[in-house]
């Protein structure tokens, strides 16, 4: 197939349902406890099958159930207690599940993790409804006439496979989209992307693109890691926190766990925020921020930092480069400029700085509220610099804390499927895939003729921000040759991507929609308003039907059991890829170096444990070679060995481990790295997770060294100075090539540390010389290689100051941008006076009671009975002057022409000017229920409007993040 | 042993629901009845502060005083319980208490059985068999008997709830306050207590010699 | 909260008045004290029967897993 267009890769009081109106009537029977023949009908088993003993479950609380739940009694009356981990958010929340004949019938806290300690939030509390899923979509449906219906599994894999395959021959594998998931296990994630590969294309992503992407880019490219550099825990050794964008209190309660203890230990709680948050109710200082204006804020805050000399001069001369070319800019943001911008008074902005630069170690902590915004990469840099100007990264109690959304959602980043690269940030240049293609044991050659050509191999795929344009995009506009013709969503939801009007228009263009979930509803609904036929609903498990991997947000690693066999006819995700792989014709390839077992339906599942060793084999760069599946599981057995406050074990079987071993956990598991608690530390030695920045953007700049300068690396290493990455060059010209083993010089030879598959460059780096295998250099204040270098501050496209857009406009229009056309300046300057008719700034955010698109959490009734509506908080102020009141119906409307019928909720927690509104709810378009358009007995109990669907055009510019925290809207009575 | 108490920490409870689906998930509480509930004064404004209710077991409990039938018992750990099968649903109790802890369900379901009341057991049962499929229909769990605490302390998020023995919870949570060292900086703390911060640094680093004192005799 | 309490009241008096009748044995009502079936206490039951030392030092020591002090310095 031809390759036209670019050939270059890359690219590059809150309605708390007091109000009970629903809750008395049909509800009422909702939470009853299965009995067998209940649980029996829904697993899908047949009464009396073999081992399933005669019980009911409400016998289950015997004796047993009062013993330690560290040492369960074997088998005691049937009676096991599986250890899992919660999958509602990043903390890592560890959940003992007591099960009974195969029913879960109780869930008790883990007071030995080190993470939670016992803790849960409302989700995390209430997870064991997932061993009920009453609202679950029960078995393959199929759209017909505009209804679902009922297949076998057999005609669901038949005709969705026999639609892709004719797509791909007629189309290319790029006319189908895939859209993974964050609430993948470690496995199944990269199981994905090697799935996708072998399809033959790149168009493939996750939720990682909507939440954290500018930060994993902006991070990464300042100082080579694009992750959370500290953890939760650690925030008990900060003197003073700053919580920007970030409502921890609901988006990751327990790690207020750690926020409080810290807190009642003398730390400062600073937070800043657009909205009064429950976090920001907890702080000791509260600053009230416009929407989209945080670099002026930061550059605010270090203006006057400079001012008073309270920068770390020595830090900065030692381990960072360019910070005079950003100390030029941020002194332009004198006092009266950053009010002017950001609304902040100068005392208020004075004060926080003084409080970070005078109580260190201080950390920050930014979620979607920085990143997602046209500019999130340029915002994450900027506390990033924050951070360095202080001395504050490579410290405990300090650092940039980064708090992820999904439970999974920095596991399926690290090796899961990214458009713009192969597990672990390989990239996709040839060296990366010949690197991935020996791991896997396939022909290179072979992979590449799966692809349009070489060059589609190594271009940068669509991301979910855009697959909609994708469809919808004049072809002779897009940097592919087919449009996108299919969509898979593969546990993905669609309402939390922007533009929702748009997205049913796409839905209605393509030729197949194959959505696989658990809770499938909120795409079958949408798309069966516009379409009557081409939709396929598969029935995934959750994680609590499999066993597998999850990253944590602060990096470690936790091991989930199998708690109870798939429910009603669901399949695991990665049982389902391989089934697909077959219906392809490239299963062989798949699972070359993984063990395919029987599930007990006689379906061929991968083994999980096997697909983590292969991660281990591949992944050197980010330091996931050294969790084996063994060591893992040690971890999850011996808890209570590990300290909570620095996270290592003292004594027992994991003696001197980090808990989870946090990556980068170097070399292979039995060099014993023991992971890396927080990242850059010099003053550990590399064998204990000490570290420094990444040398990954050359040598040297404009003549002048990016190498660290003498006396700054990491304790115990032999080279006491900076130095490049290493490669077997480097090895040779050190003299230490011949302390590789002669195994491992025949896989090392012309490699360097990342694709030396024998471990050796690393293990004779780091065990005998102290020295880290990626280099020892200064971070970069000035990332040259980003649009803006140095982070600048630029008007949300949709600005409710005319004034300042013409100040601070956006950049200009890209074309083959992510392989789409994509506007920035054009359009800004077409609406740039549209406040006039939509004169509030409209914001959204999340709310502890639900997760992402809310599907899953609003179909679990003990959490769907606290939050019964969508609405929208609207400051009195402007409720009054569109003349409606408290828990009125009120339409919310966007440039988008979008309609949105929600309650009032009117309350200070926002200032006059804004609007904000969760995220979380789908069910409703336009101010109508679409129950009739789910599927039977699997629509959500709670329904209401996405806010997605009336947000508004704006990417970010280099990740193509989505703009959803700031834009316009305006606000009536119903 | 003391008597057993719920205590909510206001300085850290989130409002995060936790209790609240805990209890859901322990007990299989229907739709519609919350045995515990979190209450948020001064919402969205500098000030906001939350605790979680539930019954409070108390000691001279007006629930007992006034229930027409005399359903009510309490325990030797200081539990009030009632018994569903002499319960008649009247709502008196619900008249009499002062903090809307007892619950009138409605429905099919077994808490709901004849909209008999139903109201935190601090996870004890109620007078069926411990741990018998009755008591677990009309009262849910009875972890007490277990050697377990109530679920929705035993998982909140930020440890702001507590329950257990009374002089175990206040000991817990007497350290915390110290530890938080607000002393002049705190409303109202030098006319309740006099003195300031160093004072009470002091104080609590004698309390502390003191423990480890206790600690290192047993 | 107006609401639900309304609501609640209402449920309460009508099935008070419903869940009469449905028992046939008749209570005689003492004024001030309990009337119905005696419990065990807590440390009678199947896990500790009866040792109450030891489900008072097993509550004791549950009681400290709410402390997070113990665990974190």
């Amino acid at each position: 197939m031809l390759t036209r267009k670019s050939s270059t890769a890359g690219g590059n009081q809150r309605l708390r349902s007091t109000a009970a109106r629903a809750a008395q009537t049909k509800l009422g029977d909702f939470a009853r406890t299965m009995d067998r023949r209940a649980f029996l009908k829904r697993s899908g088993l047949v009464a009396g099958a073999g081992a399933l003993a005669t019980q009911l479950p409400y016998n289950m609380i015997g004796s047993a159930d009062a013993a330690d739940a560290a040492n369960p009694p074997a088998g005691a009356g049937g009676t096991e207690i599986k250890r899992t981990v919660c999958t509602h958010c990043s903390v890592g929340c560890a959940v003992d599940a007591v099960v009974k004949n195969g029913v879960w019938v109780r869930q008790e806290p883990v007071f030995d993790s080190p993470i939670n300690l016992g803790a849960h939030c409302a989700k995390g509390a209430s997870v064991r409804e997932h061993g009920h899923g009453d609202y679950r979509l029960k078995y393959p449906m199929k759209l017909v006439d505009g209804k679902y219906q009922k297949i076998s599994w057999e005609q669901a894999m038949n005709e969705v496979s026999e639609r892709l395959l004719k797509l791909r021959k007629e189309a290319g594998p790029d006319s189908v989209y895939w859209i993974g998931s964050s609430k993948h296990s470690n496995e199944q994630a990269y199981l994905l992307r090697k799935f996708v590969s072998f399809w033959g294309t790149n168009n493939c992503d996750h939720q990682a693109r909507i939440c954290h992407s500018t930060t994993v880019a902006g991070v990464a490219n300042t100082w080579g890691y694009g992750a959370m550099t500290n953890s939760y825990n650690d925030m008990q050794n900060s003197k003073a926190m700053l919580f920007i964008g970030s409502n921890a209190a609901e988006a990751h309660p327990v790690s207020l766990l750690h926020v409080l203890h810290g807190k009642e230990n003398g730390a400062k709680m600073i937070v800043v925020d657009p909205r009064f948050t429950r976090t920001a109710a907890k702080a000791d200082i509260f600053s009230r921020i416009r929407s989209g204006t945080d670099i002026p804020f930061i550059w605010g805050m270090l203006y006057h930092i400079f001012k008073n000399g309270w920068e770390d001069k020595e830090y900065l001369k030692a381990r960072v480069h360019g910070i005079d070319k950003v100390k030029e800019e941020i002194m332009k943001w004198t006092p009266d400029k950053v009010q002017d911008v950001t609304g902040i008074p100068e005392a208020e902005v004075y004060k926080i700085a003084e409080t970070l630069a005078k109580n260190k170690p201080s950390t920050v902590v930014w979620c979607m509220g920085q990143t997602q915004h046209t500019v999130g990469n340029a915002n994450v840099r900027a506390m990033c610099i924050l951070q360095l100007v202080l001395g504050n990264v490579g410290v405990s109690g300090g650092g940039t804390n980064i708090f992820r959304g999904h439970d999974n959602v920095q596991g399926a980043t690290d090796v899961g499927p990214n458009p713009d690269s192969l597990p672990g940030y390989y990239g996709l240049a040839a060296g990366s895939w010949k690197h991935w293609c020996a791991v896997w044991g396939v022909d290179y050659e072979w992979v590449k003729g799966r692809y349009a050509s070489q060059a589609m191999m190594e271009k940068s795929g669509i991301t979910v921000s855009r697959w909609i344009d994708g469809v919808l995009e004049n072809n002779e506009a897009i940097d592919q040759d087919s449009n996108i013709k299919a969509v898979v969503y593969w546990g993905h939801a669609p309402n939390s991507q922007t533009r929702g009007l748009d997205m049913v228009e796409a839905m209605k263009a393509l030729d197949t929609l194959v959505v696989i979930d658990p809770y499938p509803s909120a795409t079958a609904a949408m798309s069966a308003m516009v379409r009557k036929e081409g939709v396929y609903l598969l029935p995934a498990c959750t994680q609590f039907e499999t066993s597998g991997s999850a990253t944590a947000s602060n990096r470690s690693l936790q091991w989930r059991e199998k708690v109870i066999e798939p429910l009603f006819e669901s399949k695991t995700d990665h049982t389902l890829m391989y089934a697909f792989a077959k219906k392809f014709g490239f299963e062989q390839a798949l699972c070359k170096n993984i063990k395919v077992e029987k599930d007990k339906q006689g379906w061929d599942e991968p083994n999980v444990e096997d697909i983590l060793r292969e991660i281990n084999r591949g992944t050197w760069t980010i330091g996931y070679t050294g969790q084996s599946p063994e060591r893992l599981k040690l971890h999850m057995k011996n808890m209570h060995t590990f300290d909570v406050k620095t996270l290592r074990a003292k004594g027992g079987p994991c003696d001197g481990d980090y808990f989870g071993l946090p990556w980068p956990c170097y070399g292979s598991p039995e060099l014993k790295h023991p992971g890396t608690p927080n990242l850059y530390d010099t003053s550990k030695h590399v064998m204990d997770g000490g570290g420094n920045f990444r040398a990954n953007f050359g040598v040297e700049k404009d003549g002048v060294s990016l190498l660290a300068e003498d006396g700054s690396a990491s304790k115990g290493a032999d080279l006491q100075m900076g130095y490049p990455e290493f490669d077997h060059v480097l090895m040779k010209k050190l003299g230490w090539w011949d302390e590789l083993t002669e195994d491992e010089k025949k896989l090392a030879e012309g490699k360097n540390w990342k694709t030396d598959r024998s471990g050796g460059i690393i293990r004779v780096v780091m065990k005998n010389h102290g020295c880290h295998p990626f280099g020892n250099a200064k971070a970069r204040a000035v990332v040259w290689n980003f649009p803006d270098p140095v982070p600048l501050h630029r008007e949300p496209m949709y600005s409710p100051r005319p004034d300042l857009v013409e100040k601070y406009p956006q950049p200009d229009d890209k074309k083959a941008f992510w392989r789409l056309p994509t506007l920035y300046k054009s359009l800004q300057t077409k609406v740039k006076d549209i406040s006039k008719d939509y004169p509030l700034v409209m914001t959204s955010g999340r709310l502890v009671e639900y997760e992402g698109g809310g599907e899953e959490t609003r179909s679990n009734p003990w959490l769907a009975e606290l939050q019964q509506e969508m609405f929208a908080e609207v400051n009195p102020r402007d409720a009054n002057n569109a003349g409606f009141r408290n828990n009125d119906y009120i339409w919310v409307e966007t440039p988008t022409k979008a309609k949105l019928k929600v309650r009032a909720q009117v309350t200070e927690r926002v200032a006059a000017g804004t609007v904000f509104l969760p995220f979380h709810f789908s069910g409703w378009w336009q101010g109508k229920d679409m129950l009739e358009y789910y599927p039977e007995g699997a629509a959500p109990i709670v329904r209401g409007e996405s806010v997605n669907q009336a947000t508004t055009y704006g990417y970010d510019s280099v990740t193509m993040m989505q703009e959803t925290k700031t834009t316009l809207c305006r606000v009536s009575k119903a | 042993m003391a008597r057993m108490k719920f205590l909510c920490d206001a300085e850290r409870c989130i409002e995060c629901n936790g209790c609240v689906t805990a209890c859901k998930n322990e007990h299989e509480v229907p739709w519609g009845v919350n045995r515990r509930r979190v209450v948020t004064m001064n919402d969205g404004v500098p000030g906001e502060r939350s605790i979680s209710v539930s019954c409070m077991h108390c000691a001279d409990a007006p629930c007992m005083a006034v229930c027409p039938t005399d359903c009510f018992y309490k325990t030797e750990e200081g539990v009030v319980l009632h018994d569903k099968d002499l319960c008649i649903g009247c709502g008196y109790c619900f008249f009499a208490c002062p903090f809307g802890a007892p619950q009138f369900p409605n429905g099919p379901a077994a808490f709901g059985a004849r909209g008999k009341m139903d109201k935190c057991t601090f996870c004890a049962g109620g007078p069926e068999a411990d741990g018998s499929e009755e008591e677990f229909k009309k009262y849910g769990r009875n972890r007490l008997s277990e050697g377990k605490l109530p679920a929705c302390a035993e998982m909140c998020s930020t440890k702001a709830l507590l329950a257990g023995d009374s002089s175990v919870v206040s000991d817990i949570f007497r350290d915390r306050v110290l530890r938080r060292g607000k002393g002049a900086e705190a409303w109202g703390w030098s006319t309740a207590y006099g003195g300031g911060k160093q004072e009470q640094t002091r104080e609590r680093k004698q309390e502390r010699t003191q423990e480890q004192a206790q600690e290192g005799k047993q | 909260m107006n609401t639900r309490i309304l609501t609640l009241l209402a449920v309460a008096g009508t099935l008070g008045l419903a869940a009469c009748g449905e028992r046939p044995q008749i209570v005689e009502y003492k004024q001030g004290q309990y009337q119905g079936k005696a419990d065990t206490r807590p440390w009678e039951g199947p896990a500790f029967k009866g040792d109450k030392v030891a489900w008072e030092n097993a509550l004791r020591n549950r009681n400290q897993s709410q402390n997070e002090y113990k665990r974190v310095e």
